[in-house]
């Protein structure tokens, strides 16, 4: 049985709820680093590393070719912490997920508010870096707002497989595997530089890892250039998406429901 | 069957693996009942209340609550389930009053009304003051008194209490007591507890089970079991290693407990007539309680 058809929304709401309570208490701290972070990101890999690069990288200047890269990181990054540490925690040292499973709420719409919240934070901070990627001259198209949509699907894709890793995860030090690769794909994913100085082989690794898509699409809304690779991209986001979504909510109840 | 059993349990098993934790009981609970289950640690009891609680699916067998089916009607049966686990989880990130209002959502309470009963609860288990405090600066039995209130907060018809003393002081211990008895006379509410003190199920229950390696080992009213499986009296002899169990006609059962010896009769009078045998050893001539019932039930 699809376990996304056990979600009741209402019930993932108030899980939203409780996470968002706990981020407004904070939110000092959890809204200046998002902030800080691009602005250093800018730094390094636009102005310093883009001095270097005097080539034209797909007919743009390195700064503008970044911006989508330091935009998709910060806001992935952002969601793989939530659904990693930030849900060990609540599942393993804070009993919440026991809680709430006392309560008429079931594990799947425990596990989809929990990924609901990790993209409402992905969203919060692409909302506070979409204008610093405009002041930094990263963002030129008018198409500018709408790169959401790919933060939005790349961030219910990293949650879902971020939070059913957490749910097979039962040594809070497994999480340095789990980052040594996603640190080392995210390399390969057309952030920093185009897929296509890549190896060949290495081009097909990178393509098959949809955060690879999750940046191409990025980019095309920033700067405006489509192509019609960008629909293929598009649709194999929507199926990464939903298959981590899935997964998400089978293992947390595998994990939960014993 | 009666029509005002509000737990029914037959055969239930539960499988962890393949680590059989619960190898089929079967027991009634009715409507306004305090119904406890004892036992030593494993025993299954944790494990049974997880499934009562729709928590833990069961492995084998039927069990219904209100009514409904667990493992089909989950939901319906949660709604009515007040449930306080036996270690704490309130939520550290959360104050006081908050724990309250968050878990009211849960229920789908209005926050109007979860805020009137969140304040009413903290008033009832003496902790408004504390309504903005931190969850981690509550002292062990604050906290006990919260997760109580936090099982209240949707008014259960059923509370079920995992062990709701354990490692409390005995004034903290006496007062939830006291708040469970208040429960039972205002609202008629079904509690099931599990615990390893004798006095308190003594205290508080109406019927219990003593579950020992998953199965059912006694089942019974405790003054009954008193009654049934020991004598009215015991007499208890410390230090006695070494010496022999002395020798009694069958209206005495006496039993050897390392260098305890422990006589049970129905008479004082006849107790008493052993006691020279043993001079100046510590000894003790007392009623009989739930515990030697218990420890009686375990050893057999
Ligand atoms: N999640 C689990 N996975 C595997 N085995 C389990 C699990 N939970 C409990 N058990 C085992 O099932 C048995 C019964 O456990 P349970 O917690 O029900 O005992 P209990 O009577 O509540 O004990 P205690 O008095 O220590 O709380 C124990 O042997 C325990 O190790
Ligand atoms: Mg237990």
């Amino acid at each position: 049985m699809i376990a996304l058809s056990k979600v009741d929304v209402v019930d993932s709401l108030s899980v939203w709820r409780r996470n968002s309570r706990v981020y407004l208490r904070l939110w000092k701290t959890e809204m200046i680093a998002p902030v800080i972070e691009p602005v250093f990101t800018f730094f390094a890999f636009g102005f310093g590393v883009g001095a270097l690069v005097t080539s034209q990288i797909q007919g743009m200047s390195y700064l503008a070719f970044v911006g989508a890269g330091v935009l998709a990181f910060t806001v992935l990054m952002r969601v793989i912490f939530e659904v990693t540490y930030g849900a060990y925690f609540r599942m393993v040292y804070q009993s919440t997920y026991d809680a709430i499973l006392a309560t008429p709420v079931n594990a799947e719409s425990l596990a989809f508010g929990e990924i609901l919240w990790a993209v409402t934070k992905g969203v919060i901070d692409s909302i506070f870096i979409l204008p610093l990627i405009v002041i930094f001259g990263a963002a030129s198209s008018a198409f500018t707002p709408l790169a959401i949509i790919p933060l939005v699907l790349g961030c219910i894709f990293l949650a879902g497989l971020g939070l059913a890793l957490t749910a097979h995860v039962f040594e809070i030090d497994h999480f340095n595997i789990f980052f040594a690769i996603f640190f080392s794909t995210i390399f390969l994913c057309g952030a920093w530089f185009p897929v296509e100085l890549l190896p060949r082989w290495l081009q097909i690794i990178a393509y098959a890892i949809p955060t690879t898509s999750v940046i191409d699409l990025t980019r095309a809304f920033l700067t405006g250039n489509f192509a019609g690779r960008h629909w293929i991209e598009f649709f194999y986001v929507v199926a990464a998406a939903l298959i981590c979504l899935e997964w998400a909510l089978k293992s947390v109840r595998k994990r939960m429901v014993v | 069957m009666r029509s005002d059993w509000i737990i029914e349990a037959k055969n239930l098993k539960k499988y962890y693996g393949n680590f059989c934790a619960v190898g089929g009981i079967s027991f009634d609970i009715a409507a306004g009942e305090t119904f406890a289950i004892l036992g030593e640690n494993g025993a299954g009891k944790s494990t049974t209340m997880r499934m009562i609680a729709c928590r833990s699916p069961i492995s084998e067998g039927n069990l219904t609550v209100n009514g409904y089916t667990v493992g089909a009607d989950d939901r319906k049966i949660r709604s009515v389930l007040g449930v306080v686990p036996q270690e704490n989880n309130l939520d550290p990130d959360l104050n006081v009053l908050e724990n309250l209002i968050v878990y009211s959502r849960y229920f789908r309470i209005p926050y109007e009304a979860a805020l009137e009963r969140s304040r009413k609860l903290l008033d009832f288990i003496r902790l408004s003051e504390k309504a903005k405090a931190k969850v981690d600066s509550l002292s062990g039995g604050m906290k006990r008194r919260l997760v109580i209130a936090r099982a209240l907060i949707h008014e259960p018809s059923i509370l079920l209490l995992d062990e709701p003393t354990t490692g409390l002081d005995p004034n903290v211990r006496q007062e939830i007591w006291e708040k469970i008895d208040d429960l039972r006379s205002e609202r008629k509410i079904t509690v099931v507890l599990s615990t390893h003190y004798m006095d308190e199920a003594e205290k508080l229950s109406g019927r219990l089970i003593v579950l020992a390696n998953g199965k059912i080992a006694a089942t019974g009213h405790p003054a009954e079991l008193i009654r049934s499986r020991v004598g009215k009296f015991a007499l208890e002899v410390r230090e006695a290693k070494g010496v022999p169990l002395a020798n009694v006609d069958h209206s005495i059962t006496a039993v050897s407990r390392g260098s305890l010896h422990i006589y049970f009769g129905e008479n004082t009078d006849e107790l008493a007539k052993l006691m020279p045998q043993y001079g100046s050893r510590p000894m003790i001539l007392r009623p009989s309680n739930l515990e030697d019932v218990f420890l009686g039930v375990i050893a057999s």
